[in-house]
């Protein structure tokens, strides 16, 4: 690795409405370098690639590549100049053979047609550069998740790129899969290509990366060789401290003897998660902590049955309960506030009161309607006992803010009468208020003897509201503590080393 | 004074308000041009009311018929190409029962072969099996709709004509022809069967919950199903409505003509009625709808070919006429133009709002 930078970012800054999405940030990369870019959800990792690719367009600051500055305007242009992209999906033509894929849109001609033979020649000795022996004629869908990573890289590789960013390339891949993308990655650094890698997985970091450069809320937290911090330094970094309103909040008081109202033995679902249990106490909260990508959501997935559970039981109040689909679970009296409001919660073209009367409808089916008036005085109730800022419920859901709109989906299961309510990073990107608002709502509903799951990035809020927390770590449960005598660094211990 | 001008911005952003002073527009033209346009005279002959208004409303029937069950395939973000096929599937069947061996029952005359109640019920029970079969397709199999439907777009005429050996079968048989050339209430019977559809289905989509899945659907399917709401289910139901209204509009089609037409029958009628959809006000990426807009989509297309008979522009320039006034009515409807007038009067509530303050 030599010290030479072939790419400087200087004091990037890119404001989306509303929100900065980069402040100032500074990045480099080396000649024969792998350098992981890390952050949470919203740090900003994805701007800044986009920004370097030009599908964003910054606001200020500069790029320079090999000392000369460019202005990419989109991915197309950002190739030509040697920065190559892999992004997290695979984006080829699984129809196509893996020799075409790799060079659809600049096949070498002879004679006015394609030159098949040096086609699938050169696909050969790129794919055998990766130890990869294969028939570059089969079409790609033939082949592996890694294979057909493998192929976009070759692909990227061969377009004499001299910087290769790989977004996120290890998470559908498995351990060997895993280590040989890692070979390929050496060899490519060996050959003095500067590597951006971003990826989720804290271990990968260390077993391949040179240096690290850390984001946090759009703000540079810092670049760092690989040696100089610790795993725990590196998750207290990233996940920082930015709660400073200290909240009047009552912890849920469980009784000892309390009925279990969920209990899931040895579930599993066929890609992601392979064994987890989690009891819950009637009005227990429990906190699911972990990094993004832990198998935080994919828990909480199956409970609810939007992806299915292949193996394993789950009682509710102590009946053993078939959960195949989101219908079941409801009629189990479940609820369910995803991680991803927008694709997953709100119906954005709809009113507020048709989202807030939703799920109460669709238990019922629709043969056996409310009356308008009926679902005017339900969505007037919970607009003013959740102080929803609107200025009636026929406003359409999507105009609201987002800490608005997550009341209305909380308002949609509180309708619903739940007995057990899980909550899937319900505080993500909205205001201080708004946050303080639904965890007081949440800890509300505890006490009236709804059980809890409460998932989040934040892990103050986490310690400050459960009463047990689960932590997750690679798509396990690694421990489970107690919440009331718990500290940050406890938890950030396990995140970061596993259960000691 | 300015509440009311509110109300105005709002109406003026409606894509349904436009779809009927588009439609108003087209009227007056032809009020200007025919003065007697609008007179409507009793016929004591055949027990109905005449008149130009009555033959568009009559005419548009099959298209408005067809155009309620569209909306919802659109709300859901889908397009139904089958339905034209399925208008001549159930002429072709209806036909069949009334005629059932042209070998031995040679000439037509006011008979029936089989009873009339299958002439009437096997029809409407075969086009809503296939408009289920277009739904299982969409629902379970995850095929695009508009390439689900394309299945029975093509081969549905193909059945038509396996049916009726390819032959074009006529009849006689009276009380058939009460469908699409009877009267009640002084009105043609297709008027009073399109009233019928009209109010049903707006009661079913309405007055359940149906209406409001059907949307959320559309919107965002995702979302609905974590809500609870069977996707799948509502899928299913749209599909095989729209199949039975397109079999009622076959059968009113085919009474019409006291015939089957297997080649012409129904013939892009798909297209009219996804006009009719869109000029109605409902997005093509589906979610809101809006069932009273559609009707209005309707009549404004069959006004357009009302006219053009009338003023006697040459046939082979009807296509195009009615494309161009399609292309009118669907630009003034365009977002930009909506939103240019809204904000015009806008600013003279704003103007009328300061003025009051002085």
């Amino acid at each position: 690795m030599s010290e030479k930078n072939i790419l400087e970012m200087q004091k990037i800054s890119i404001s989306f409405p509303g929100v900065k999405a980069l402040d100032k940030v500074n990045f480099s990369l080396r000649e024969g370098e792998i350098h992981s870019l890390l952050g949470e959800n919203g740090a900003g990792k994805s701007t800044l690639i986009k920004c370097l690719t030009g599908v964003n367009q910054k606001d200020e600051g500069k790029i320079l590549l090999d000392g000369n500055e460019i202005q990419p305007s989109g991915p197309h242009e950002a190739m030509e100049l040697g920065i190559s992209t892999v992004f997290q999906e695979v984006n080829l033509c699984p129809n196509l053979s893996v020799a075409e894929n790799i060079f659809v849109g600049r096949q070498p001609m002879k004679r006015g047609g394609i030159d098949w033979k040096e086609i699938n020649s050169r696909a050969y000795e790129l794919m055998s550069r990766f130890h990869l022996d294969i028939d570059v004629t089969r079409p790609l869908s033939y082949y592996s998740t890694a294979i057909q990573q493998m192929t976009s890289i070759a692909r990227a590789v061969d377009v004499k790129a001299k910087i290769l960013i790989l977004d996120e390339p290890t998470s559908s891949l498995d351990e060997n899969e895993v280590q040989l993308l890692f070979d390929v990655m050496r060899d490519l650094k060996a050959q003095g290509m500067g590597i951006i890698f971003i990826t989720h997985f804290l271990d990968q970091i260390y077993a391949v990366s040179d240096r690290m450069t850390i984001l946090r809320n759009g703000h540079l937290v810092g670049t760092f060789d690989i040696n100089e911090l610790t795993k725990f330094e590196l998750v207290t970094k990233m996940v920082g401290k930015d709660m400073d309103v200290i909240f009047n909040l009552q912890r849920a008081k469980v009784f000892k003897d309390a009925d279990y109202m969920l209990k899931a033995e040895h579930i599993g679902d066929i890609s992601h998660i392979n064994d987890i249990s989690i009891n819950l106490k009637k009005g227990e909260l429990i906190g699911f902590a972990g990094l993004l990508g832990s198998g935080r959501t994919e828990t909480a997935e199956m409970l609810f049955g939007a992806t299915r559970a292949v193996k394993g039981d789950i009682f509710i109040d102590g009946q053993k309960t078939q959960i195949r689909n989101p219908f079941d679970a409801i009629n189990a009296d479940i609820a369910f506030c995803p991680e991803d409001r927008k694709r997953d919660g709100i119906i954005g073209d709809l009113s507020i009161r048709e989202n807030i009367m939703l799920a109460v409808q669709s238990r019922k089916g629709f043969m056996k309607p409310m009356t308008k008036a009926e679902q005017t005085e339900l969505a007037d109730k919970y607009i003013k006992l959740l102080k929803i800022a609107t200025p009636d419920c026929e406003k359409k859901a999507g105009e609201l803010s987002g800490g608005n709109q997550q009341k209305v989906i909380l308002a949609r299961w509180m309708a619903d009468n739940p007995k057990v309510l899980i909550l899937d990073e319900p505080t993500r990107g909205i205001d201080i208020g708004a946050k303080a608002e639904i965890q007081r709502l949440m800890l509300e509903m505890c006490t009236e003897g709804v059980s809890v799951i409460f998932i989040s990035s934040e892990l103050d809020e986490i310690i400050r509201c459960s009463n047990r927390i689960v932590i997750m770590r690679d798509r396990e449960k690694v421990a489970e503590i107690d919440g009331e005598n718990c500290t940050q660094q406890d938890i950030l211990k396990i995140i970061a080393e596993g259960a000691a | 004074m300015a509440k009311k001008n509110f109300v105005l911005s709002g109406l003026m952003q409606s894509k349904v308000t436009w779809a009927v002073i588009a439609e108003l527009l087209i009227l007056m033209v032809c009020f200007m041009i025919r003065p007697d346009f609008f007179s409507i005279s009793y016929q004591p002959s055949t027990g109905m009311l005449y008149g130009s208004l009555i033959d568009i409303i009559n005419r548009s029937a099959e298209i408005t018929i067809i155009s309620m069950g569209m909306t919802l395939v659109i709300a859901l973000g889908g397009t139904d190409l089958s339905v034209g096929a399925l208008v001549a599937v159930a002429g072709a069947i209806a036909l069949k029962f009334l005629r059932w061996d042209v070998l031995t029952y040679t000439t037509p005359g006011d008979y029936t072969v089989c009873p009339y109640i299958l002439v009437l019920t096997i029809p409407l029970i075969v086009c809503a099996l296939m408009g289920l079969f277009n739904g299982f397709l969409v629902a379970k199999g995850g095929i695009q709709p508009i390439i689900a439907t394309l299945i029975l777009m093509v081969c549905g005429r193909g059945v038509a004509q396996i049916l009726t050996d390819g032959k074009q079968f006529t009849t006689g048989y009276s009380p058939f022809r009460i469908i699409g050339q009877g009267s009640f209430l002084y009105l043609p019977m297709p008027i009073i069967i399109t009233i019928v559809v009209v109010i049903a289905v707006a009661l079913f989509t309405r007055k359940t919950a149906f209406g409001a899945f059907v949307e959320s659907v559309g919107v965002n399917p995702s979302a609905s199903r974590l809500s609870g709401i069977k996707a799948d289910k509502i899928i299913l139901i749209v599909f095989l409505i729209t199949g039975l209204l397109s079999g009622i509009a076959g059968l009113i089609y085919s009474s019409r003509i006291m015939s089957n037409d297997s080649n012409n029958a129904g013939l892009n009628f798909e297209m009219d009625a996804i006009l009719a959809v869109v000029i109605g006000g409902t997005n093509m990426s589906g979610g809101k709808f809006s069932l009273a807009g559609t009707v209005v989509g309707s009549l404004i297309i069959r006004t357009i070919v009302t006219f053009v008979y009338y003023f006697g522009i040459v046939a082979e320039a009807t296509m195009a006429f009615k494309a161009l006034i399609i292309a009118v009515v669907i630009i003034l409807q365009s977002e930009p133009v909506r939103k240019y007038f809204a904000k015009r009067s806008r600013v003279r509530e704003a103007v009328l709002i300061s003025g009051g303050e002085r």
